[in-house]
């Protein structure tokens, strides 16, 4: 089961990974346009590099969690994952946000692939921790 | 010991049969709750979108029938006119007790003129309109002036700014309606007077002018007295007015709803499918997982379990399965329906609107049920011929 | 009034595709009295297990009576039946016959679960010392060895104080040790509480723990 759980986790933190790249404003082709004439990226750039930041550690995290036989270490390891999970959520929705119109990709497929991806993550980093701790020996 | 918490522990040693199991409980439910939720979501769109609009009669000219509700429903380009004199032939048939008109516009998309791209905008009459009113009325007390507006659920003023620009123009946001779950979510309403201001500040502020000509509007909105026949009135509208198209009320988004019936039939469809491949492939699991333990039910029924026991109990490994995949069905299906609305709107072509919780839970019960039941049922087949057989033939090689 | 009684008792299998019926038990007369310890001998396919399943009610015969402590087996409704065996009756299996997912101890109470007596726990834990198996109560069937297996299967016959024990080649699969030990608890068992045990064997030198004999061959008894 334990297994099962850290397959969740890598094919989520893919997703986390590599959506976001493709469906942010940057990659549509659209900037910012300042007063002064400068442009700068829109914030759902933004996001997509904190979820980048997030994918990262999160794939690591579930491979960890595949090959680790320790008690101990998959509760440390579970935890971690469900906090990155909640933080794959936040940063689309709160912490940095997304461009406001429904019909942009930021929007409409790079949020709620986020939000989703997040809640999937953070509940199988919980199942795997009461798992975890319901495991009398660890299989080998 | 009680023979439910055996079937129980049953279960986590027969994994790979046991996933199956929940597998196919998943996909059940979890099409079963998308069918319920975009078919019903669907139909509540386009009442909703009806009631907004609150016209008995929809007057358009001909052949834009299609047009005017895909740019009411879906947010299309809908660049539609007709003489303005058509309202006052309109008001001067039998039975019309208000003729409202309505002038569609868009607003463009890449342009500094637009604070917000691809804006569906209405202009209408403040003395005769009851779309906008009442709400205003209700919500404000007095009517928009020059200059303000109200918009659907999903328009807003960007950050950082005070007001909408379109074409050039700033425009206040006064307040938004409820939402209907189509694309007059993303509708702003204004009144003529702000739409001919528009036009004239576009032909200095914006790069392409926007041309609000006086003599022209694009509908006519009805309602009809109380004692007149809704239908008898447009038939006598189509013969007053020539080259108009009146849509009454009950007809109003007839092309969606075939398309919408059209996808809601290739959605059961999809579902029966589901549902019979995994019935089957249930009733197969659950045959191979009685001919395993044929022997140890021989066993409970010679140390005294009855026929009704080694049912139940083996039916309640079955429902427990066929929870744990509904319950995961129906929750990834709702999340998914959730925040991928607005994209799954633009794939399937028609608006549909989540319901309310009492009548979410609804439909995640019902979808639930449907997963659980058809488990059940498919494992009865071969559990009750199994409790039915004497210890003695269960126990033979 | 005979503890076990079977009068005209036959069972006949219907054969396969073009295959001839098979009469394993061809009308058999048997009364087994109260504390009896009756032992029926036979070659492999005389009919001694299909005789034991009979006596038993775990299989219906095709024509013949089934009477225990005088009641008609097959005239009882099918929670009456369960009950009687759950109640009156211990089965030790010839095939291994422990759920793998109970532990031992859950195994031993598995019967006591369908009567709904209570104390089972403690009398399951006094049958494992009785058999010699105080330290196994958490201890799963694959951790245990054939006689040890055979030792539990015995514990859990005995839980509900049953009437009658059915064993059906209680140590076909033992070594002589430990089929001279099962014996030995099955003397045991048999004097302290007089209680009526019909045991199969193929095995002619068990004959002598019995009170009485039967030999069949061919689904009749040929001797007793």
């Amino acid at each position: 089961m334990l297994k099962i759980v850290a397959v969740i986790l890598i094919v989520l933190a893919l997703v986390v990974i590599i959506v976001p790249q493709f469906t942010n404003c940057s990659a549509d082709g659209r900037v910012l346009k300042l007063e002064s004439g400068k442009t700068v990226p829109m914030k759902c750039t933004w996001s997509a590099r904190a979820e980048l930041a997030l994918g990262i550690p999160l794939l690591a995290l579930g491979a960890l969690m595949f090959v680790s036989r320790r008690k101990e270490t998959i509760r440390a390891l579970s935890i971690l994952s469900a906090i990155l999970g909640i933080l794959v959520i936040l940063i689309p929705t709160s912490i940095i946000g997304v461009c406001m119109a429904a019909d942009m990709s930021c929007n409409s497929i790079l949020k709620p692939t986020m939000i989703v991806s997040g809640i999937i993550i953070t509940a199988a980093a919980l199942a795997g921790l009461v798992i975890n701790e319901r495991t009398t020996e660890i299989p080998a | 010991m009680n023979l439910t918490r055996l079937s129980l522990r049953e279960i986590s040693g027969n994994r790979f049969r046991s996933w199956v199991v929940v597998i196919c409980a998943f996909l059940v439910a979890g099409f079963a709750l998308a069918t319920f939720l975009i078919a019903q979501g669907a139909g509540n769109s386009l009442r909703l979108s009806q009631e907004r609009l609150g016209a008995d009669i929809l007057v358009v000219p001909e052949g834009t029938e299609r047009k005017i509700e895909g740019a009411l429903l879906m947010g299309s380009a809908a660049q539609v006119r007709m003489p303005a004199v058509n309202l006052e032939l309109i008001g001067q048939v039998p039975g019309v007790e208000i003729a409202t008109p309505q002038l569609y516009l868009m607003s463009m998309t890449d342009s500094d003129c637009c604070s917000v791209p691809d804006m569906f905008m209405v202009a209408y009459d403040s003395a005769t309109d009851f779309t906008v009113e009442p709400w205003l009325e209700k919500e404000l007390g007095r009517q928009l002036r020059v200059g303000q507006s109200v918009g659907g659920t999903y328009v807003f003023v960007p950050p950082g700014d005070e007001d909408i620009k379109l074409y050039g123009y700033h425009l206040s946001l006064e307040g938004n309606l409820e939402p209907t779950g189509s694309n007059l979510d993303a509708t702003i309403f204004f009144t003529f007077e702000t739409a001919y201001a528009m036009g004239e500040t576009s032909l200095i502020e914006a790069g392409q002018p926007l041309i609000v000509t006086p003599g022209l509007i694009s509908s006519v909105l009805v309602k009809v007295a109380d004692n007149a026949d809704i239908a008898q009135v447009a038939t006598a509208i189509k013969q007053a007015v020539p080259g108009v198209s009146p849509i009454t009320s009950p007809n109003l988004f007839d092309s969606f709803r075939d398309e919408i019936a059209g996808q809601r039939l290739a959605m059961t469809g999809i579902l029966a499918v589901v549902l019979v491949l995994s019935f089957a492939l249930i009733v197969l699991v659950f045959s191979m997982m009685m001919n395993d333990r044929r022997r140890e039910i021989g066993v409970l029924r010679a140390l005294g379990a009855t026929r009704g026991d080694v049912l139940r109990s083996l039916l309640s490994g079955a429902t427990v399965l066929g929870a744990a995949g509904g319950v995961a069905g129906v929750f990834v299906s709702g999340l998914v329906l959730y925040f991928f609305h607005a994209r799954l709107t633009t794939a399937l072509g028609f608006p549909f609107k989540f319901p309310s919780i009492p009548g979410l839970v609804f439909l995640v019960v019902l979808g639930l049920a449907v997963a659980l039941a058809g488990v059940v049922l498919a494992a009865f087949v071969p559990v009750y011929r199994i409790s039915r057989q004497e210890p003695a033939n269960s126990m033979r090689e | 009034m005979s503890m076990v009684s079977l009068r005209s008792a036959t069972k006949t299998y219907e054969g396969a595709k073009n295959g001839a019926a098979v009469t394993a038990v061809d009308g058999v007369n048997i009364e087994v009295e109260h504390g009896e310890f009756l032992v029926i001998t036979g070659r492999s396919g005389s009919g001694k297990t299909t005789l034991l399943n009979i006596a038993a009610g775990l299989v219906r015969p095709t024509s013949g009576e089934v009477y225990f402590d005088g009641s008609d087996l097959w005239k009882l409704s099918d929670a009456e039946q369960s009950r009687l065996r759950s109640e009156r009756i211990g089965f030790i299996f010839q095939f291994p016959s422990l759920l793998p997912s109970l532990t031992v101890l859950e195994n031993v109470i598995l019967p006591a679960s369908f009567t709904g007596r209570d104390g089972s726990a403690a009398r399951a834990a006094e049958l494992l010392d009785l058999v010699g198996l105080a330290d196994k109560h958490r201890a799963y069937p694959r951790q245990l060895s054939a006689g040890q297996q055979q030792r539990v299967v015995i514990a859990r016959a005995l839980i509900n104080e049953p009437s009658v024990l059915f064993a059906d080649e209680p140590s076909s699969d033992l070594d002589e040790q430990t089929e001279r030990e099962i014996m030995g608890l099955f003397k045991q068992i048999h004097g302290e509480g007089a209680m009526t045990i019909l045991m199969v064997t193929h095995t002619g030198q068990l004959v002598s723990y019995g009170t009485r004999a039967i030999d069949m061959a061919a689904g009749r008894i040929v001797k007793s």
